[in-house]
């Protein structure tokens, strides 16, 4: 194993290939010639959907798209005052901080748990989490809605919150990142006499920035994004959430494609920004925790 | 660094605790509910947007400030696309709304449940004349006998037309006599590939879309979809042949018709100039641009009968109480009056789903304002056949629009799509309930 | 605190109580780790595995989810067997997860290395790469609705420019299923790229510095020393996508709906059909639960082989 004066220790990016090249970082690298053209593949739905929400409905409705003539900004203002998108923003975000405090605390609890611990059941325990994940939802969507009613639950938030509390995606998830740890880590610890959850607290968790952001960030987007259980748990217009609340844009054969590509725009830029300030973390983190 | 971590726990646990009592207390009442006080309220669930949703809140609010003792909330079902599985699932969980809007292919699957309410004694008194409503209106609301629902909006297909395509390749306009030759040559002539302009459009996605279509098509021709004891397929007959071989020619002969996907863009694509003929609803007529000039048309006829194809939607009932019943009743025998749907459809462009609402004094105006829809008011009387409202028909449909799409893209021939579809849906009949 | 700084003869004598350590570890390990498990265990019990059994229940009944319905023991399982559109719906899932899956890791693996640098701009090439994962099915499908119109598509006009003739893409029977395929790579590799970015960051530097040291090119350092240690990652990713795959139906839903001519109609979507549109909610949940088998297998095996590869690498 590696020295004792280096226990393995996340302490940034590669500087493998900065080490080759110290002092002439001012070129340009090569990588940009591969990254600005994914990049621009990935943008191009975002480009359209910028283009469409600035475009008057009717410029909306030819085909090829064309570029708008003047750019309406007024499609972002109509959104706000012509209809609840605030009260969705609030609804889905009271859910979707909620899901992912719980994820967070539960997921790398029971991930670490399977990753390390060794008692009997935890096997059996482990594939049935990952059986959870094996039916489509589709199937389960009414016995679900069944359970969720016997807790009095339906047509409150709290539907969308409580069956959301942990998910069998999140535990797999930080399993496998629980496993990519060195398990001498921990040996140390506990020959130290620290107990399983000082382990766990204070030398495991603080390495698991990184798969900790990724987790809030996929948990985050998962709410945000989710229609069909919300379609069938939620009926007053006052807790619909965002996915829900798009779908009063989209009618069955008229849809005001401007004003529609304009709440979404709007919708997805708390994931967006919620990614920039995950991305922030990875850094934060992995400069904090350096050698202890 | 244990001591940094403990605040943040404390803060996220505050956090967390706050957000949960704020969450558990938003609730929803969830439905309606009968007060002992005199006031019922009753929901009703709608997928109407943009032009129709702002009517409906408005007439609602108009029926809340006279009547304080039946006092209606709206509830958006998520899109009527999805209604169908919405209602399912609040019936499984116990909590319908009182009045619900629902496609006419759904009342097979809910004609009959104990949840939802049977109109038939209802309708026909006196007072409601049921007569009223268009014959294969009544057929649409009507399961095995009952009346389950309420007319809530009626369409047709018709012939939608640009007119400046017509001029520019000198094609006179469609006319109410027009055939099947004179549909099929005129879209030859308005098909350029060099230009990729098509005469026609069709949507050719296999659903009830490209069924349904098809179906008007049928009927022109003379043909019926079921045996008359609704046991066998009648399709697969001379009729049914030519309208299939008809499709196959103009799509894969003549390439005259752009296939639609099913995401509307043949809609767009006739705002832009590149389709000529459309056959579609007026639900359409509000997407085309103003700088697009458009007639619209009966259908093309093959014998001589320029049937069309009607999807009439209905507003149903459902059980939660006698108080709620009846004051759901109530309300809904206002909202499908003569009167208040004659100004829904001054609001929204929608057809008249009532004869007597051809007589009101606004109707000129109805007139005056959505030109188009003329004709497509005039269309309902060539709507002589309707949709079988069975259980089954959902497998029979699916079984035509797979195999005419097959023929539209010059996968399979005419004779061997509808031997095929047949087939399935002869077997769906068979196993059906 | 570091624990390097114990001395080693902390650790107990091995000749007297080692029995009762090992027992004593044995009964805090599993105390801890069911304490560890058991919210999670409870919640997902009741909000995945109950729902789970209801519906295999219902898998044996001819039910329509409303009205009670009738026992029938295994018939509609005996039916699937003799399903002609439910072999090709399988047919066409298997076809789609063995080109997706394989296509969506490596593709992610690829990216995520070649992102894991410090450059000018990286924040922002992340971002693009994420933004597909954000975007609704609807948007997305819309986008690629159009960008591979036969008729008026971007894709088709780049074709024609180097004189390659229009294809059918969603039109075309042969072509629909390859470009879903293409359409939810497109959206899945934001996706594997984070993940494997998060696992990336966890390599000590230091291993990489002695490959470098031993002459190793940047090249073969990744492979060799970079690859193996994401092994985990990559098990994560092989199991999700291929789970997820073998459950695609939303992309489907708002593009192909199964066509053309059933060439797109994957396994969900058969059922999908069969219990909304045509009542047979008992058939579908048979459905289900002959893919639930399957996936439970393929899971099962590749967990086994992910294990029997990490125990190599020791």
């Amino acid at each position: 194993m590696a020295a004792p004066s280096a226990p393995p220790s996340v302490v940034g990016p590669l500087p493998a290939f900065d080490l080759e090249t110290p002092r002439r970082r001012r070129r340009p690298s090569g990588w940009h010639l591969f990254l600005l053209p994914l990049a621009l593949v990935m943008l191009t739905p975002l480009v359209w959907m910028v283009i469409t929400a600035v475009s008057t409905t009717q410029e909306s409705r030819q085909f090829p798209p064309k570029l708008p003539t003047s750019i309406q900004w007024s499609n972002f203002s109509n959104v706000w005052t012509g209809s609840p998108f605030g009260h969705w923003l609030l609804n889905t975000a009271i859910v979707s901080v909620i899901v992912v405090i719980s994820n967070l605390v539960l997921c790398s609890t029971a991930g670490y748990a399977f990753a390390r611990l060794r008692f009997r059941g935890s096997g059996l325990a482990f594939i049935l989490l990952l059986a959870t994940l094996m039916v489509p939802f589709q199937v389960v969507l009414i016995p679900t809605l069944l359970i969720v009613k016997s807790f009095g639950l339906i047509d409150r938030l709290g539907a969308l919150i409580v069956p959301n509390l942990v998910t069998a995606f999140g535990v797999f998830l930080m399993r496998q990142f629980f496993l990519a740890l060195p398990p001498d880590l921990e040996e140390a610890g506990r020959i130290d006499g620290a107990s399983r959850l000082g382990v766990f607290r204070k030398i495991l968790l603080p390495l698991m920035g990184p798969p900790l952001a990724t987790l809030a960030i996929l948990t985050f987007l998962s709410i945000w994004n989710d229609f069909l259980w919300p379609l069938v748990a939620i009926q007053s217009p006052q807790n619909m959430t965002m996915q829900l609340g798009l779908s009063t844009f989209q009618g069955a054969h008229l849809t005001d494609w401007p004003l529609l590509m304009a709440a979404t725009l709007m919708s997805q830029l708390p994931v967006i920004v919620l990614f920039l300030a995950g991305q922030r973390m990875f850094v934060r983190s992995i400069a904090s925790s350096g050698i202890k | 660094m244990a001591s940094k971590s403990r605040p943040v726990v404390a803060v996220a646990l505050g956090l967390l605790t706050t957000l949960c009592l704020s969450a558990c207390s938003s609730g929803g009442s969830g439905g309606g509910s009968s007060k002992a006080g005199g006031v019922v309220h009753i929901t009703l669930s709608h997928g109407y947007t943009d032009v129709e949703a702002k009517e409906i809140t408005r007439e609602v609010a108009t029926w809340n400030a006279a009547n304080p003792k039946i006092q209606v909330k709206l509830l958006f079902n998520g899109g009527n696309d999805g209604a169908l599985q919405k209602t399912l699932a609040n019936m499984a969980a116990g909590s319908s709304p009182d009045i619900a809007y629902e496609y006419g292919s759904s009342m097979a699957a809910l004609a009959g449940r104990p949840q939802v309410d049977d109109l038939t004694d209802k309708v026909n008194a006196a007072s409601f004349n049921w007569n009223d409503f268009y014959s294969f209106e009544r057929d649409a609301a009507t399961s095995s006998g009952k009346v389950y629902g309420v007319p809530a909006l009626v369409d047709n297909l018709a012939l939608v037309y640009n007119k400046k395509l017509f001029d520019a390749a000198g094609v006179a306009y469609p006319t109410a006599t027009w055939s099947w030759d004179d549909f099929r040559s005129a879209a030859k002539k308005l098909t350029d590939s060099a230009h990729k302009q098509y005469g026609w459009a069709y949507v050719a996605d296999g659903s009830e879309d490209t069924t349904w279509r098809w179906l008007a098509m049928l009927w022109q021709a003379g043909g019926d979809l079921l045996s008359s004891d609704g046991t066998k397929a009648a399709f697969d007959s001379t009729a049914g042949l030519k309208a299939t071989q008809l499709l196959h020619d103009m799509a894969v002969t003549d390439k005259s018709v752009y296939l639609d996907q099913g995401n509307g863009n043949y809609l767009n694509l006739f705002n832009s100039g590149k389709i000529a003929m459309l056959w579609t609803g007026p639900w359409d007529l509000s997407s085309i641009n103003p700088d697009v000039s458009y007639g619209t048309q009966f259908l093309p006829a093959a014998e001589g009968t320029h049937s069309s194809i009607a999807g009439p939607d209905n507003w149903m009932l459902f059980n939660n109480g006698a108080a709620r019943e009846q004051a759901a009743w109530t309300f809904l025998t206002w909202l499908v009056s003569t009167q208040t749907h004659g100004q829904f459809t001054l609001a929204t462009g929608d057809l008249p789903t009532r004869e007597s609402e051809t007589k009101l004094p606004s109707y000129a105006q109805y007139l005056k304002k959505y030109p188009g829809d003329a004709v497509f008011v005039d269309n309902l009387k060539n709507v002589t056949k309707s949709r079988p409202n069975t259980k089954t028909y959902p497998q029979v449909s699916q079984a035509i629009g797979s195999q005419v799409q097959g023929v539209l893209i010059g996968h399979t021939s005419p004779q061997d799509a509808l031997k095929a579809a047949a087939q399935q849906a002869d077997s769906a009949l068979a196993s059906g309930s | 605190m570091t624990s390097t700084q114990a001395p080693p003869s902390a650790a107990p004598e091995p000749t007297r109580s080692r029995p009762s350590l090992l027992r004593r570890v044995w009964w805090s390990d599993a105390l801890a780790g069911w304490g560890f498990i058991s919210p999670t265990v409870v919640l997902i019990g009741l909000f995945g595995l109950v729902p789970l059994v209801w519906a295999f229940v219902l898998s044996f009944e001819k039910n329509d989810l409303i009205s009670p319905g009738k026992w029938v023991g295994l018939s509609n399982y005996r039916k699937l067997l003799h399903d002609p559109q439910f072999s090709n719906s399988v047919r066409n899932t298997i076809e789609y997860t063995l080109v997706f899956v394989p296509v969506c890791v490596i593709g992610s693996l690829l990216i995520a290395a070649a992102m894991n640098r410090r450059i000018r701009g990286m924040t922002f090439y992340r971002v693009a790469v994420f933004i597909p994962v954000v975007t609704s099915t609807v948007a997305t499908a819309t986008m690629f609705n159009w960008l591979l119109d036969p008729d008026f598509g971007l894709v088709n006009a780049a074709l024609h420019k180097v004189g390659i003739a229009n294809q059918g893409f969603f039109r075309d029977p042969h072509e629909a299923l390859m470009s879903i395929v293409g359409m939810t790579v497109w959206g899945w590799l934001g996706f594997g790229v984070i993940i494997y970015l998060a696992a990336l960051q966890s390599v000590p530097p230091d291993l990489l510095e002695a490959a470098a040291i031993d002459g190793c090119t940047r090249w073969r350092a990744f492979w060799r020393v970079e690859v193996p240690l994401l092994a985990p990652t990559t098990l994560f990713l092989v199991i999700w996508l291929t789970i997820n795959s073998l459950q695609l139906f939303d992309e489907i839903f708002v593009t192909t709906k199964g066509g053309p001519v059933g060439s797109t109609t994957v396994v969900v979507y058969y059922l999908y059909q069969q219990a909304f549109q045509f009542f047979n909610g008992g058939y579908a949940s048979a459905v289900a639960f002959a893919l639930f088998v399957a996936i439970l297998v393929i899971t099962v095996i590749q967990l086994t082989i992910g294990r029997r590869i990490s125990h190599g690498e020791r």
